[in-house]
This record gives structure tokens, sequence and C-alpha cells, in this order.
């Protein structure tokens, strides 16, 4: 016989304000098998917890349904306090009656009586619980990380200093990312370079971290703790453990006019190069599309050239498996381009702004590449048109973000700080220059932020104008500005040299089809999801998968550090446990009843599925069955509801539960 | 092959097309003849309420365009609108009745029907470069425009508010130049495309239009445009009535003829000036054709 434990909890006023907890409380109290019910302000809080506890033992309860929020939110919570009170965790259950109620609901009567409804079920539900005992896996203690920028390599320093081997997967020829393309940062103006490419070399030199550059993510499979990742190592055409990078094959190489995608297309690159001069791997790559050789089969200068022979024009594609038991996930940003509407994308173009068509208006990276020091142009401001120097120069911030009308509502967050030192770096070097910026608010949070940017406007003689820009266009050698000053409340028109945009951050563009062969979710921007905003924002809702930087959101150099030490110190804090407990939602197989269609092998989404032979005494093989691996079942329990023959149960969710669920409503 | 015309379309004039704007109408009519377009004039059709209306009382002009909509129901086809005016406040008022429920219902109280949101209305430009198509369209040309560098104008209203008109591209939008590169002429790359003319203050603030539509003129005349091209009765007044008006006060001479896009295609299609107004025009767009050898 059960008796069952019900506590209804206020969660403050989020509940009890649209629903009538104490009649809940009254209503569960009186249900067959319901030896005990109650409300109270807070069921997770301490006090709380004590409440449950305390009936365990003075109602001899045998299951716990908790009527407060998601079972995302406190399962967790509630189970560990059922189990500190002696109780099987896996017999306390939660009846959500916030998310799927209260706040979803307005009329108070109805509101209760839903939640009554909701807390019948889950009382049937319990009442039919079996006792389950957790699943123990080993953990691989191995991470992978996607990303080689500096959240990336961050986080790969952290748990291989840690002592634990760390595979890095890098998509571009080199390690760095963005942040290698930047030249000086703010709030400091310490040169970009010079603090990147120190971390660069030590992430490739460190005994514990294996480096794939050109290499992507072809296929993941596996959970927590236990993951197989199927690497794909692009080929490169030359040979990385005979390549001293000593540069003689570029020299050589005929195909110089190339543009260079990492200097924003402003500087020319040869067929067979490296993205920029510190790049690591100091491996160069052949571009087949551009190569003479694979164009047209004649040419080969490169590998006449080459000392060492390391030139390989056979080179395939490579594919290689590793096994690691946490994912860190710092695939980093693109910038929101402006041309015309993407077909198929709900982000508007930006057509009155010309770019693309008006060679003088560039976004905020290309002019950290004009800026750089190791840039096309020697770390001279120089305008692409003509390659003056100019003297007006207008900066536009907000492009994309925060603009709804044309599909994207956030904040790009890093915008107001860049801008601000780009008006400063431009200062710099153009002394009788005049910077002006175009901007809605100046969002400066952040540590010595806000007096940086105060030394924009006040020391480094920006202009700034708040108010938005309608249009550019070229009129002569200038780009005619027309834009509004909103505080005083005229029209203006600057005749600028250069104009450089604040363009939107925005994901990778193929952050979905990565997030989908993760087994991660990802917000309408495309953006990978943490599993909660506030107390768990490294760590992604798919177990082992954590985030590292600007793939998660637009974030500041210092913030996506931060992030990426955090979730190394997740992968740690996993990695510190030799085994790993599971949940035992696991499916199981009535091996009397199957009679081995394998119909659930066919369904399975995780490869679960195993076949078993039963034999006889004398070792006879009476028939094949199915099996279900417990470690790689993750319980989605589809196998469950293919069986033709019902043979397979989902534990914790058996049909008994959920046909009891039904008849209950 | 029930019907003569490949496309019928109820046609909504609207006011400026049976006055000062005739040759709008007149050479719609005889482009649509050419093309085989079928144009049914939707009967007793009214005012669109233009922009008073919605200044004064966003219901009644919602309203009058309901009405309007709701009566061209009952006429075949999608319904054709070449003034962008009309354009803009007819699918303004769709676009309210379908997102806003509450001025649905009011609307639909005013005008005692339910609300017309069915009915699809087409820009001319629209039923030129997608129904038709451009290949119809080039094929039919018999004089291409050739030589003839055009300044496409859309105005304020053709392409705007994002979302609304749903024509192009709000602010980089190409279909003028599509239609215009059909017909053989060129299409020059411009700044004030999409600049306000200064509208209905023409009116009361006649200073502002001459100021807006200078402004257009010499960026106009800056690209090498010989002429211009617009779908709108009201810039074509203040670009086009107004001009020696401008010339007068900013101290130079532009002499740049302003076409309707139907007189274009007209011209291209062959057919005789008369019946495409030319004639209505203050500033002489002859010199030019003949030069261009186009008549």
């Amino acid at each position: 016989m059960s008796r069952i434990g019900v506590f209804v909890c206020h969660c403050g006023e989020n509940i009890s304000r649209t629903v009538d907890v104490e009649r809940v409380a009254a209503y569960a109290a009186q249900l067959p098998g319901v030896a005990y019910a109650t409300d109270y302000k807070y069921m997770c809080s301490d006090p709380g917890q004590n409440l449950l506890k305390k009936a365990v033992a003075e109602h001899q309860l045998t299951g716990i349904v908790v009527a407060a929020c998601s079972p995302r939110m406190h399962e967790k919570t509630f189970r560990k306090a059922a189990q500190a009170a002696g109780l099987n965790p896996f017999m306390c259950d939660m009846a959500n009656i916030r998310e799927h109620c209260s706040w979803v609901h307005e009329n108070r009567d109805e509101a209760t009586a839903k939640a009554s409804d909701i807390v019948r079920l889950m009382v049937e539900r319990v009442k039919r619980g079996k006792v389950l005992e957790p699943i123990t896996v080993p953990v691989t203690k191995r991470s992978l990380v996607i990303g080689g920028g500096i959240a990336g390599i961050q986080a790969a320093l952290d748990i291989a200093d840690a002592g634990h081997q760390v595979v890095l997967v890098e998509r571009e020829p080199s390690i760095g990312g963005h942040m290698a393309q930047l030249s000086e940062t703010f709030p400091t103006l310490d040169c970009s370079q010079c603090i990147m490419t120190p971390k660069m070399v030590d992430a490739a030199n460190h005994p514990n971290i294996t480096l794939y550059s050109w290499s992507e993510i072809e296929s993941i499979d596996g959970y927590i703790g236990n993951f197989s990742v199927t690497i794909r190592r692009k080929a490169r055409s030359v040979d990385e453990d005979k390549c001293t990078g000593c540069g003689v094959c570029m020299a050589k190489c005929p195909q110089k006019k190339i543009p260079n995608v990492f200097d924003r297309n402003l500087g020319l690159r040869t067929a067979i190069y490296v993205p920029f001069p510190q790049a690591v791997p100091n491996t160069p790559v052949i571009d087949r599309e551009h190569c003479l050789k694979f164009k047209t089969g004649k040419c080969g200068l490169c590998a006449k050239a080459c000392g060492p022979q390391a030139i390989d024009f056979e080179q395939q594609d490579q594919l290689v498996t590793e096994p690691v038991g946490a994912i860190v996930v710092a695939t980093g940003f693109d910038l929101y381009s402006i041309d015309r509407k993407p077909e198929g994308s709900s982000i508007e173009g930006y057509g009155e702004f010309g770019y693309g068509t008006i060679p003088d208006v560039i976004d905020g990276l290309t002019f950290e590449r004009l800026a750089s020091a190791s840039g096309p142009t020697g770390g001279k401001i120089l305008r692409p048109s003509d390659g003056k120097e100019p003297k007006q120069v207008v900066f536009i911030q907000c492009v994309g973000s925060r603009a709804r009308e044309k599909g994207i509502s956030y904040c790009s967050k890093i915008c107001c700080m860049y801008t601000a030192k780009h008006t400063m770096l431009y200062h710099h070097k153009v002394h009788d220059g005049r910077a002006y910026v175009f901007y809605m608010d100046a969002r400066t949070p952040g540590k010595c932020y806000d007096e940086f940017w105060r030394r924009a406007v006040e020391e480094e003689e920006a202009v700034y104008i708040r108010g938005m820009v309608s249009r550019l266009y070229q009129r002569g050698d200038k780009v005619v500005v027309m834009g509004s000053d909103t505080l005083v409340g005229v029209q203006v028109e600057i005749e600028a040299d250069l104009v450089v945009l604040a363009t939107a951050v925005q994901a990778q563009p193929n952050a979905d089809s990565l997030a989908q062969k993760l087994g991660i979710s990802y917000d309408k921007y495309n953006f990978y999801s943490e599993a909660h905003a506030k107390l768990r924002p490294v760590e992604c809702a798919t177990a082992g998968i954590y985030l590292a930087g600007a793939c998660q959101g637009p974030k500041d150099i210092p913030d996506t550090v931060s992030q990426a030490s955090a979730a190394a110190a997740k992968v740690m804090t996993l990695f510190a446990k030799d085994q790993l407990e599971r949940e035992p939602i696991v499916a199981r197989v009535n091996e009397r009843n199957c009679v081995g269609c394998f119909a659930c092998r066919k369904v399975c989404p995780y490869g679960a599925i195993e076949e078993k032979e039963i034999r006889d005494r004398q070792g006879n093989l009476i028939r094949t069955v199915a099996h279900v691996n417990p470690g790689v079942c993750g319980g989605c329990g589809t196998c469950q509801a293919t069986c033709p023959s019902k043979s397979v149960e989902l534990d914790g969710y058996t049909d008994e539960q959920i046909v009891a669920m039904i008849e209950a409503l | 092959m029930g019907s003569k015309h490949k496309l019928t379309y109820a046609y909504y004039p609207g006011c400026s097309l049976h006055a000062s704007a005739k040759e709008y109408d007149i050479s719609t009519r005889s482009v649509c003849k050419a093309l085989r377009i079928g144009l049914a004039e939707v009967p007793d059709w009214f005012c669109c309420g233009a922009t008073p209306a919605h200044n004064v009382d966003e219901l009644l002009s919602l309203s009058l365009c309901a009405k309007n909509l709701s009566m061209a129901e009952e006429v075949e086809g999608d319904l054709a609108v070449a003034c962008a005016a009309c354009f803009s406040r007819l699918k303004t008022t769709q676009h309210h009745l379908e997102h806003n429920d509450i001025q649905r219902k009011q609307v639909e109280k005013a005008i005692a029907a339910p609300a017309p949101v069915g009915k699809k209305v087409k820009h001319l430009l629209e039923i030129l470069a997608r129904d038709l198509g451009l290949n119809k369209l080039e094929e039919a040309v018999t004089r291409p425009l050739t030589g003839l560098r055009v300044a496409c104008y859309y105005g304020c209203l053709l392409t705007r508010p994002p979302g609304v008109p749903e024509l192009d591209d709000c602010e980089d939008p190409r279909i003028m130049e599509d239609v215009l590169s059909a017909l053989g002429a060129e299409p020059v790359q411009w700044s004030h495309r999409l600049e306000c003319c200064g509208a209905n203050f023409t009116l009361s603030r006649p200073g502002v239009v001459l100021q807006l539509s200078n402004a257009i003129l010499a960026s106009a005349r800056a690209a090498g445009a010989d002429c211009i091209m617009v779908a709108c009765p009201l810039c074509h007044g203040n670009l086009d009535i107004r001009q020696q008006e401008i010339e007068e006060g900013y101290q130079t001479r532009y002499g740049m003829p302003v076409f309707y896009i139907t007189q274009m295609v007209g011209l291209a299609l062959g057919i005789p000036t008369p019946r495409l107004g030319l004639e209505s025009m203050m500033v002489n767009p002859m010199p030019l054709l003949q030069e261009k050898h186009l008549i």
C-alpha cells in the first residue's frame, strides 16, 4: 500500500498568486494512497526540505510528489532530500504547477483546478513507481575543445594544465580566431598580438594538447564521460611533420593576388599560404581553388622549392576518431554582413549604407586590420579606395544591433567599447584627423570601461553625435553621411573620407548544424543556450558539454576568458571522479516477450540496442532478442512506443505508470 | 483560352490619375492593352484618403481604403494600382486589418462588411516585373531605349515602411532598374532614389519642397541621368511641375524630363506618343527623345 506525501510550493508568489495552494494541498490529502499533504512558501529552501524529510519519517511515506516548478529546475534538489530521508530518490517526482500552470493562466479557480489535476496524475504515477538504482559509467578523462580562438585556447590550456589530455580542433589553418585579427584591445590598449600569440604557442606546444588545425567536427556519438568524436582533418597538401615553416613555397607561388580573408580582403596572399605571419601552426595550406597545380595540372613550383619535400598534392581528407569525456564548445562569432538581405534569412540587409558598393564603407573588424601593425597597411590608417589617409572618419554604432525592424533585437555588447577604442587609435595615428561617432547610447558596464569611453570623448577629441544615420552615398571621393543629432534636434550631413560600421555580432553561419551534431540547443539567433541563464551559465542542458565565449552570445575578451576558465573548471570537476552516476532512466527489454524484430534498433537515436542470443543448456541458439546497453541508452522511450509486442519498458516511465496517469485525467 | 487576356486585374486608378496625373492613367491603359493585360476599373471607386485622411482620423483612412478594397473584391483578379500613394494606403490598411484585431472590428463595423484582407494589391511594377515577367516584357520591346540614361526614383512610399508594401528590399530596391533594363535603357547609380521630394508640403510649405526636390534633381544630374522615372503623381508634380521654379530659385538649369514608368514602357513598346500623354509633361521630353532617336 502506497503512502504518498504531497508537498505544494507557493514559490514565493509565483504559484500562490494564481493557484490556491492550500486548496490543492487539501485536495491532495484526500486522494487514495496519499498519507500526508501540506503547502509551504519555499519548498526548495532549507526549512522546506526539512519539512519534507520530517514528514517522510513521521508518516512513513513511500513516495513523494512535490508540486512546484519544472523538474528541470529542482527535481535533483528534492530527490536528494528524499534520499537523505531514506527514500529511493526515484520515488520522488515533481508536479509542475508553475511553468505548466500558474505562469500561463490568469483565472484563479481554473488554475487551481488544473494544479489539482496535475497533482493527481503525478500521485498515480509515483504510486506505481519502482525503486531504481543509479547506473555508474566510467569517465574518459580527455576533453575535446571545439574552436581555437581565445575561448578555446584558454579552456584547453586550463584543462591541460590540470593534467588532462585535450584535443583542440580549429577549422582555420591557424588557431587565434578573431582576437588574432585585432590591433589593440580595450580598456588598456595592449596589443592583441602581443598577448595572444604567446598563448597560441603555449597551446600548440603543451604536452597535453593535441592540436588539429584545418579540421572540422564530422560527427559526435556517446554521452557524458564517454563521447566518441570523429574529426575531419582537411587535406592541407602539406605534410605537417616534414614542413619546417621556412616559407620558401609561398615566395615561389606564382598566384599572388588572392584576397586574404584574414585581412578582411584588404591584403593579398598566395595560393599556398599561412593566414598571417604569426600563425600557429606555421604550416602552410594549399588553397586548391586557386592553386594552378590543382586547376591546370601545371606549376608545382612550391614542391620543387621545398627542401624537406613536405608538399603533397595527393593528400586526402582524413577522419580520426577520438574518445573524450567532456566537450567545450568555443566556436566564436561572425559579423553581420549588411549587404542585401540574404536568401531565406529573417535578417534584413542595410542597402541604405552601400556596404559592398562604396569601397570606403568598412566594418569594425576591417578597421582593426588597418590599425594593426601586422595588417595590410602596416598599421597606417589608409582607406581602401585610393590608399589615402582619411581626415574625417565617421563611425556608426548599432548597425544591425538593437534594430528590431532589421530582425536583431539584442545589443552586441562590444561595439561601444571598440568604437571608442577605434577613435583613439585613429587619433593617435592621424593627428589632424577628426573622428565622429553616431550612437544610440554609450553602454560601458565593465571594469575601467566608462573611464575609457570618457577618455575618448574628453581627451581624444572624438565627436559623439547621438542619433542614427539614414543613408550613406558616394559624392566624388567622399562618402556623404546623412544622419540626425537627436540631442540638438537637427539633421546632420558629414562628408567623410572613411565610414566604419559597428556591425552586429552574430552566431557563426553553421552554428545550427554543429549544434545538431552535438545535440545542444540554440536560440533564435543560433547562439548556443546555456542550461540556466543565471546559475548554470557555462553548461549546456546536454550533460558533459560546456560553452565558452561568443558562441553563447556577444562577449568581450575579459568575459570570454572568464567563461573559458569556468568551462574548464566544470570539465575538471567532471574529471575528478572515476565513475559517473547516471540516472537509471533507461529502457529494459522483457526477453521472454521479445520476438527479435529489432524495430527498436531502427528508431533508437543513440545506437543503444544490441543483439542478445538466448541459448539452451546445450548451447543451441534458441532465438535472438534485443538488449539495451544501459550506458548508451538516452532514456527517450522511442523504443517503448515502437515495440509491436510491448516488450520494452522505460524505467521510471512504464506503460503502467503512463496509462494510470491517463486514466486519472 | 476564355479571355483574350492572359493576365486580368481589377484596376484602381485613384483620384490623381483622373486629374493631375491623367497621363499616368492614359499610358497605363495603353501599355496594358499592348501587353494584353486586362484592366477592369473598380466600379464606383472613390478616394483612398491619401495623406490628409490618416493625418486627421486613422479609422476614417482605414475605412476609406477598406471600402474600396471591399468593392474591388467584386471584380475579378488582383487589384492593380499605379499611384504610389494609393498603393501605400491600400497596403497599409490591409496590414492593419491583418495585425490589429481592434482596428479590424472597428473597420468592419464602419464599412458593414468583412475586412477585405484577401484581395491582393499589386503595384504596376510588380505586374510588369513578376506577373508578366521581365523576359516577356523584353520580348515585347520594339524600340529599345538604347542610350537613355535614367534615374529611377522610388520616393518614400513605394517600398516603405518595412514589411508593409513588400514590393522589394525597402532600402535597396531594384525592381524599377530591372524593368528599365528590360526596356534597353540604362539605369544610373545614384544616391537620392529613396529620399523624400517634399510630397504634399508642395501646397503648405513649398520652400521645403523646392529644397528637397532640388537635391534630387541635382543628384540625378550628377549621376549623369538624362531623365527621371517615377511611379507617383505627387513626386511627378514636385519634380516636373516645380522644376522651373527650382531652377529659378537655385540659379541652375536641369531640363530634366520626368517620365512615369508606363510612359517609358510605352515608348519602348513603340506606342505612339499621343497615347502616352507625353504632351502633358511640363519639361518637354521631345528634344531628348529626338536626340536619342526614340521617336
